[in-house]
């Protein structure tokens, strides 16, 4: 699946947002002034959320899952995924 | 409906039947009752639902008619024909319910007491999953006392019927859950999910073939009679300080207590790894997030405190615990019979199959409520004196070495060791329970070596019963 970058980062917010049952705002996770886990994502919400993007994208994310904790590191990680 | 002096007959009639293979979350309870034996009555779920106005018997028995009705779960027996076990979701039948009287009792004690007697019995395949009492008191029925079979519900389903029953109690109609166990089954057959599952074991493959075959080192001794026993601790201390060292270090409460146990663990099996199963609610797709059924899997986590011990302390200990944690949690999506395989498989090339019988089981996980925000200026040493240890269950027969269980009552944290006293004797454990505390405690003021751990904790290393 390719879609334009700014599409990714509003999908993946959006999956933030879901997976956090609303804990931490779309918006919150584009703003990226903080990390996933200050805003509020817990643990199980981080293994949801790497569950979505793997289903929705059809990547594999890889073990390193506390590298995720940053959005925009995430999101980068996800678009590299992508364009490979 | 039909009702005696005594009992009653509830006739359900839901929107479906059928029959399917068992989801992975059966998988793991049907081979967990198996292991258990005669001592599988120890995964049975105990429950008890209040009746919070007033209510007549006709109108809570309509209640309990349509919760059974909304869950297939709740009217699904099990079978294990030639080519393996299957659920089997009945469309309609009849629960019978006995009415209770409480005289001089409390209902709702009379309630929790008598939701344990019935947990003490086993559920065969063929029985319903549930069992239940109304507890009467001056002509008015004021709780359901439950029992429910393990393979019908987990912690979490316990917690969705009680919200079902406040919203049934309010007269909301209620529709059949959108998500049963038979749909569960089949997206657990899909390519995305057998793919989680292969990839969950290759994950675990490396660890079993690396982890140490026994729990302890030492041989089995005289264990006490039950063999099996609980003990328990209440301390307001330890949730507020659990909470403020999370903050502190940027990591989730579970992964404290995670680390505290597993540091203590291992220092009294004196090893440098500390390898257990987390009990873990898996409930990690969305549409099992509100599904009445048994989800749950085991995690397996292994943290090497090897490395540690040269310099690094618990706040590393703590911060490795909720990665090596995640990681663990995150390869939890597998088929149990699959996994088992490969575990039997292991135990041929290793000699026999490596005991995993230590368990982590969180049941507040990340819901835990911050005790800290409560008391931000309490003196928390000092409230270690209040803190309390006791005897909480025994058992005669059950499969686990060492399980560590971490709950929290009201105002306080409530922390529970099960021991197999063959392995290892009841006062030890007592002083592990007081160990972590003091870990976790002393935590507040001081940065604890890793090697300091044994010191702190006012435990040793254990290497069987003394001669």
């Amino acid at each position: 699946m390719t879609a334009p970058a700014g599409d990714v980062r509003s999908m993946l917010a959006d999956m933030i947002a879901d997976a956090s049952d609303g804990e931490v705002s779309a918006a919150q996770a584009l703003a990226g002034d903080h990390s996933l886990t200050a805003l509020g994502l817990t643990s199980l919400a981080l293994i949801r959320l790497i569950d979505a993007i793997e289903d929705t994208f059809g990547v594999d994310l890889g073990p390193d899952m506390l590298s995720y904790d940053r959005f925009d590191a995430l999101a980068s990680h996800l678009a590299e995924l992508l364009s490979a | 409906m039909t009702v005696s002096a005594t009992s009653a007959t509830v006739a359900f009639c839901g929107a479906r039947d059928g029959e399917a293979a068992l989801t992975w979350g059966q998988r793991h309870v049907w081979r967990a009752l198996r292991l258990h034996g005669p001592g599988q009555y120890f995964l049975n779920c105990p429950w008890v639902l209040p009746v919070y106005a007033r209510r007549d018997l006709g109108a809570v028995l309509t209640a309990l008619r349509a919760l059974i009705e909304r869950h297939e779960s709740l009217r699904t027996t099990f079978a294990d024909p030639a080519d393996g076990p299957v659920q089997r979701v009945a469309r309609s039948g009849e629960l019978t319910v006995l009415l209770e009287q409480a005289k001089q009792e409390r209902p709702l004690e009379l309630a929790e007491r008598l939701a344990a007697r019935m947990s003490e019995e086993i559920f065969a395949p063929e029985d319903w999953p549930l069992r239940c009492r109304v507890v009467v008191k001056d002509g008015r029925p004021c709780a359901l006392a439950l029992a429910f079979s393990h393979l019908a519900v987990d912690h979490e389903a316990l917690g969705l019927l009680s919200a079902d029953w406040r919203r049934l109690q309010r007269g909301e109609d209620l529709p059949p859950a959108s998500w049963q166990p038979m749909d569960q089954t089949e997206l657990e057959a899909t390519e995305p999910f057998q793919a989680r599952s292969a990839r969950s074991i290759r994950y675990w493959q490396p660890v079993l073939d690396d982890v140490p075959l026994d729990v302890f080192g030492h041989p089995p001794g005289r264990p006490e009679d039950p063999r099996f026993i609980e003990v328990a601790m209440e301390s307001a201390a330890l949730g507020i300080a659990v909470g403020q060292l999370a903050k502190r270090w940027g990591v989730s409460t579970s992964s404290v207590l995670l680390a505290a146990w597993a540091t203590t663990l291992a220092a009294v099996s004196d090893r440098q790894q500390a390898v257990m199963l987390l009990v873990h609610s898996n409930r990690r797709d969305p549409r099992t997030r509100a599904m009445v059924g048994t989800v749950g899997q085991d995690s397996l986590f292994a943290l090497d405190l090897g490395d540690t011990r040269g310099g690094t302390d618990f706040a590393a200990a703590c911060r490795a615990a909720e990665r090596a944690a995640l990681l663990a949690y995150r390869n939890t999506q597998y088929d149990p019979f699959a996994m088992w395989a490969v575990r039997e498989e292991t135990g041929r090339r290793r000699g026999r199959e490596p005991d995993l019988n230590a368990f982590f089981n969180d049941r507040l996980g990340s819901g835990r409520p911050d005790l800290s925000r409560s008391a931000p200026d309490a003196n928390v040493p000092g409230l270690t004196g209040k803190t309390r240890t006791y005897a909480s269950n025994s058992w005669p027969s059950i499969h686990i070495r060492v399980m560590f269980t971490v709950g929290t009552m009201a105002g306080a944290s409530e922390l529970s060791l099960i021991v197999d006293t063959a392995y290892l004797p009841r006062d030890i454990a007592t002083s592990m329970l007081l160990g972590i505390e003091a870990l976790i405690v002393r935590s507040l003021t001081e940065d604890i070596p890793i090697a300091a751990v044994p010191q702190v904790c006012g435990i040793a290393a254990y290497r069987g019963h003394r001669l």
